[in-house]
């Protein structure tokens, strides 16, 4: 009888929406607390510190590690270096992914087999991806040189990796490699939620492609648009493997990152307070996404 | 599933024998792929440990380059424990993973009771043991410890051993001999002009180029100090005072910058740290400056090749300075943290008392700390148990000690030094120079302008000596 009474009370607390979704949100918050809020904190104590990976031990020193590398030239270079490349590459995963999306929205024969293979760059591990493009860009056997000798269209290599400017390439094409298939699928979300009597409408009315694509398709999916490039975005910034597998930052300093540099300065290095202090400089860009983030979302929901 | 096999011609039979063939196969594979032979006059010694040990010992280390090291490491150090009465586990990661896990495992204060890195962890000095007993203790039952090793791992300023040094590895310059011969010096070149003047030849007749490295890796790093050092420049001098911006070091980078110009590409600008191994069993480089691990991966890979690479001590300077550093250097540390300390000196006081099985075993790659706890080391040498033709060809390396330093030289190996050493601030600065984006003076003095800095923080913790 207490028994039955017991599960009754319980149905009853499960019930209400003010137990039941503080449970339901719990294992998200602990999850934030403990692997970004922590951690994050933990980064800015340790900038206002002089720990060092041999010693943990706690001096407060004010904001001189800040001071110390802002005036670090490979400091400055890695902080444009971060901007261009990320600015760059979400350019080339718009366009791509775009054309991408309205190619695979179409019906033509083996489309599932094509969205398959499109897919596999995004659940290829991204270390796994970089080396497998190391061996691409390699400076003695990359296949890229060896089809474009083939091709009577270059003499000897490239040294992709070698010369600063197709360094910075390399990268970003790699970048634009792994996030387009993301970016595709969203937008192609985006474009399925298009009601089709819109673009009947406008054919009625004599609309061809372009006239469609500016005037419907590219306004109504502009926030989803958002939402991916800005995503894509977040993932490019703060991505250290591709360019840590690549280049290691070089030639000299040509493909350095702040995560990168943040990783040499602070781990490598021994210097913790430093590292963290150049990580910190990626946290008010990746806000700011995140603030263009939900208020794309907010106007997708508005819409 | 059965009658689908069956129809395909393969029973689960049929399927288990296959796999069966192809486990052998690739076996076979595997072992034809070390290099053969091996040392025979090595026996093994247990050292009774001073105490009473119990309880687990985990150990930290690389992934040795050579692969028949670790083979035997793992279960003679199990054996030791087992003999001992100790549980022993060595966990091998890959070498530029060491200072990242160690960093963590000091961060949460917890992890393995030995960590071996392969620069000097002078950084780590605060969280770990002072092994100023141990390596007294070793001097006394092994005699005296090399003078590189010692530098790498005793801090003269707080007067304490941060880490204990078990070995070294030499780091000689590697030649392909047939390019060599066509112009002349079959024995490859002995000073650096030779190397600019017949190297530049060679790439302009051969279409083949040097192989320096001027990138954010090992190899380059270790580069960019034994030109500076064989010019007579240096990071710091003997007392911790940072020297480095001289005309000595002036004029190694401008001789750097020519070098580039005259015998090499863009691709030394991007490479990692088998770059230049690949480049040299591949026939696209005709000198580099390596172990002698691109060597006997050739040995395996490509025999006709091995025989081809030939070896030159350091090439003399201007003055007639001919230094190399160390190319790695095995240093073990306790940390604080370490649950297991007295079991962990022991490990170590047998692993140097049976360091002819770990030179033997790392195919001569690993040299011993201390010199007499591998007699025949001068032997093999000279006949190279690992099949070398001529048998003599590594011969040269019995006096590799006089020619050898520590990163610091000629200092210790300090924090600074070792923080210097893994932002890669040398190789980038080599690398500006013969880019042509700063002249030399200036690619010196943008280095100096990073390397103080570096120096005043470490000393304003305590753990580097000299003047600000």
């Amino acid at each position: 009888m207490s028994a039955v009474r017991a599960t009754r009370r319980r149905r009853y607390l499960f019930d209400r929406d003010g137990v039941l979704a503080p449970m339901m949100l719990l294992p998200s918050v602990v999850y934030i607390v403990a692997l970004v809020a922590v951690p994050f904190f933990l980064a800015i104590a340790y900038s206002l510190s002089d720990v060092t990976v041999g010693d943990p031990s706690f001096d407060y020193v004010g904001l001189r590690n800040f001071r110390a590398v802002l005036k670090d030239p490979v400091f400055r270079r890695s902080l444009t270096n971060s901007i261009f490349i990320t600015a760059v590459t979400m350019v080339l995963v718009l366009v791509l992914a775009k054309i991408l999306a309205l190619v695979l929205t179409r019906d033509f024969r083996g489309k599932w087999g094509v969205r398959f293979l499109i897919l596999l760059p995004w659940t290829t591990p991204v270390p796994l991806a970089a080396i497998a493009w190391l061996w691409m860009l390699d400076s003695l056997f990359s296949p890229i040189d060896w089809t474009l000798r083939r091709l009577g269209l270059l003499e000897g290599n490239l040294h992709w990796l070698g010369n600063s400017k197709l360094a910075v390439a390399s990268v970003i094409t790699v970048q634009v490699w792994r996030i387009v298939p993301l970016a595709a699928v969203i937008i192609m979300a985006g474009l399925a939620a298009i009601p089709q009597d819109i673009n009947d409408a406008a054919e009625v009315d004599g609309a061809g492609f372009w006239r469609k694509l500016f005037e419907i398709t590219i306004p109504l999916t502009l926030p989803v648009t958002a939402v991916a490039t800005l995503f894509g975005a977040v993932l490019v910034f703060t991505d250290m493997s591709v360019v840590y597998v690549l280049t290691r930052g070089g030639p000299v300093d040509a493909t350095q990152i702040l995560p990168t540099w943040a990783f040499f300065r602070g781990i490598q290095g021994g210097d913790l307070a430093q590292g963290a202090a150049v990580a910190l400089f990626l946290f008010p860009l990746l806000l700011a996404m995140a603030v263009l983030i939900l208020r794309s979302v907010r106007r997708m929901e508005v819409l | 599933m059965d009658s689908n096999s069956q129809a395909s011609g393969w029973s689960r039979r049929r399927f288990i024998q296959a796999s069966a063939g192809l486990t052998v196969l690739i076996a076979c594979g595997k072992s034809a792929k070390e290099t053969g032979g091996g040392a025979t006059d090595v026996t093994s010694t247990l050292v009774q440990p001073s105490k009473k040990l119990s309880g687990d010992l985990k150990i930290l280390q690389w992934s040795h380059f050579v692969p028949r090291h670790d083979k035997w490491f793992d279960p003679w150090a199990a054996d030791w424990g087992r003999q001992v009465g100790v549980n022993v586990t060595v966990d091998h990661i890959g070498l530029a993973d060491i200072p990242a896990r160690a960093a963590a495992e000091f961060s949460a204060n917890e992890g393995h009771d030995l960590i071996e890195f392969l620069s000097p962890p002078a950084a780590f000095e605060p969280s770990v043991l002072d092994l100023s007993d141990l390596n007294q203790e070793a001097e006394k039952r092994f005699g005296k410890q090399l003078a590189l090793c010692t530098r790498s791992t005793y801090n003269p300023t707080t007067k304490k051993y941060y880490g204990f040094c078990h070995g070294w590895v030499p780091d000689p310059g590697d030649y392909r001999k047939s390019m060599w011969e066509k112009v002349g010096l079959p024995n490859g070149p002995t000073t650096y002009q030779e190397l600019l003047d017949v190297g530049g030849r060679i790439k302009r007749e051969q279409g083949v180029q040097l192989g320096i490295g001027m990138s954010n890796e090992l190899d380059s790093n270790m580069a960019a100090r034994a030109i500076i050092w064989s010019f007579g420049g240096s990071i710091q001098d003997d007392r911790e005072n940072v020297v480095f911006n001289s005309p000595q070091t002036i004029e190694a980078v401008d001789y750097m910058a020519r070098l580039f110009k005259a015998t090499m590409t863009d691709e030394v600008f991007a490479w990692n740290a088998a770059s230049n191994n690949q480049g040299l069993i591949a026939g696209s480089l005709s000198y580099i400056l390596n172990s002698i691990s691109a060597y006997r991966t050739a040995q395996t890979a490509s025999p006709d090749v091995a025989n081809d690479v030939f070896f030159t001590p350091p090439l003399k300077g201007p003055r007639g300075v001919a230094l190399a550093s160390e190319h790695v250097i095995p240093i073990y540390v306790i940390p604080k943290h370490a649950k297991n300390p007295d079991a962990a000196r022991e490990f170590i006081l047998n692993l140097v008392a049976n360091y002819a099985q770990a030179t033997n075993n790392s195919e001569l790659y690993t040299f011993p700390a201390f010199a007499q706890t591998v007699p025949q080391l001068n032997g093999w040498l000279e006949n190279d148990p690992y099949g070398s033709q001529p048998a003599n060809k590594l011969a040269f390396l019995k006096d590799a000690e006089k020619w050898s330093t520590t990163i610091g030289h000629p200092g210790p190996a300090n924090a600074a030094i070792g923080e210097i050493f893994d932002t890669f601030i040398l190789a980038k600065m080599m690398a500006r120079a013969a880019r042509g984006e700063l002249s030399a003076r200036d690619a010196v003095i943008d280095a100096e302008n990073q390397i103080k800095p570096i120096f005043q923080r470490w000393r304003e913790r305590g753990l580097v000596g000299g003047k600000p």
